[in-house]
């Protein structure tokens, strides 16, 4: 018999996607050099994602930015349908309770799109980011340290509490990791953390089944407390 | 019958268990295919199963003096035997059937929420992942079972259901001739389609197994 098999005969399967949340603290205190500074360092991060081609298959990004309320910059997208040009003022106070849930929510919906449309993702990533410490509705600070702990317990969530600057609240920011120190940045070089967290996006979308996502945090250099 | 482990990528001896889970399973299905078809508890069978193909890995892991998780496999496989069947499937991966030519789902992958997730017949909760389907064999011509590297190509994500390209490898194992060979076409055909299009579509391992008749 003629065995011929066409591509119309296969199936091409969406890539499995490594959902990354973005949320970075907005306020007064984040003018001048750290906001520039990190806005650029988001922008390399895009471009480093571009440029790795297991990463830009997988990763979809998503920016959160709280300052007095919280919100969306940045719906999850793969790195095609970023926008590159985030313009952000900072201003106002620093509702991180309120961006953590807000990150969380976007992400829920995110999960639910994955499931009805069956694309396979990995554990989603959540890099929380502030200078200062947090002074929103309490009672959101604590819904979102719960939120994120019972996701982290039951490894649904991988999160990354980066304190920058020395003014950053490291005991507020630990409350979300209680079994890992936060990150304080050195300075404000946010560009070797970006590099760093786009190939552990590519390293852990060629994760196989039975493998821990390989995350190798001693690989980051220029942070403190690890 | 046919069975297919794909071992998994963290252990380190997992081509040593897989080997072992597809001995063990055809051992196993060739001597208790008659039980396991008229058993009226399926808790039981699938403790019975289970246990029975982790006892040979424990004697494996105490060989090469590994821990038993060292071992970590998936396992699928189909048995048949007059006119009935039955499918096991432990984890990831596909096991697919042709009925009247079309090609269907017996048993798709268990990948709990996450793609790097699965279930190996040395997780502890194995046995309650485990899936068993059995049948009768009526206008059935095949059965194909994949790894999850090959159900990249093979198996549908979004519609849960077979590429079309299921069908023509149960038709080609189907009219293959019986008599014995030592590089037959159709190996030739299946091997040249896993190499060119299957194994270049993942970066994963790829694996595929096939059984087929002809209908008279």
């Amino acid at each position: 018999m003629t065995f011929d098999i066409r591509a119309a005969d296969l199936v091409e399967n969406p890539t499995p996607r490594v959902p990354v949340s973005l949320c970075i603290d907005t306020s007064g205190s984040m003018a001048g050099d750290k906001i520039r500074e990190l806005v650029e360092g988001i922008g390399l991060f895009y471009d480093a994602i571009d440029e790795d081609d297991d990463a830009h298959d997988s990763a979809e990004v998503s920016v959160v930015a709280f300052n007095t309320g919280a919100n969306l910059v940045q719906d999850f997208a793969s790195v095609e349908g970023l926008q590159r040009d985030i313009t952000i003022a900072p201003s106002g106070l620093t509702h991180l309770g309120e961006g953590v849930n807000l990150a969380l929510d976007t992400l829920e919906k995110r999960k639910s799109l994955y499931s009805d449309t069956g694309v396979l993702y990995f554990q989603p990533w959540l890099v929380l980011m502030t200078d200062g410490q947090p002074n929103g509705d309490k009672s959101e600070l604590e819904r979102a340290i719960q939120r994120v702990t019972r996701m982290v317990a039951s490894k649904k969530l991988t999160v990354f509490p980066i304190g920058i600057g020395s003014d950053a609240d490291l005991d507020v920011l630990g409350r979300f990791t209680p079994e890992k120190p936060p990150l304080r940045l050195k300075g404000i070089d946010f560009k070797e953390f970006f590099e760093w967290l786009s190939k552990s996006v590519s390293k852990v979308s060629q994760s196989m089944p039975g493998g821990e996502p390989p995350i190798d945090f001693g690989s980051i250099r220029g942070i403190e407390d690890l | 019958m046919v069975c297919l482990s794909d071992g998994a990528g963290s252990a380190t001896h997992s081509e040593f268990g897989a080997q072992a889970l597809v001995d063990t399973g055809c051992k196993l299905l060739s001597e208790r295919f008659g039980d396991f078809v008229s058993s009226d508890d399926g808790v039981a069978l699938k403790l019975e199963i289970v246990n029975y193909l982790l006892d040979r890995l424990h004697d494996v892991a105490e060989r090469r003096a590994v821990g038993i998780r060292d071992l970590a496999g998936t396992f699928l496989a189909v048995a048949t035997a007059g006119d009935q069947f039955l499918v096991l499937h432990v984890g990831d991966g596909v096991v697919g059937y042709v009925k009247d030519g079309i090609a269907r789902v017996a048993s798709g992958p268990d990948n709990s929420e996450f793609a790097n997730q699965t279930t190996f017949l040395t997780s502890e909760r194995s046995a309650v992942g485990m899936r068993i389907i059995r049948g009768g064999l009526d206008g059935i011509t095949g059965f194909i079972l994949m790894s999850d590297g090959t159900a990249n190509s093979l198996y549908n994500s979004r519609t849960k259901g077979l590429a079309p390209a299921c069908a023509k490898i149960v038709e080609l194992l189907a009219s293959a001739p019986t008599r014995q060979a030592k590089n037959p076409k159709h190996k030739k055909q299946l091997r040249r389609l896993v190499d060119t299009k299957i194994r270049v579509a993942t970066k994963d391992d790829c694996a595929i197994a096939v059984l087929a008749r002809k209908l008279a």
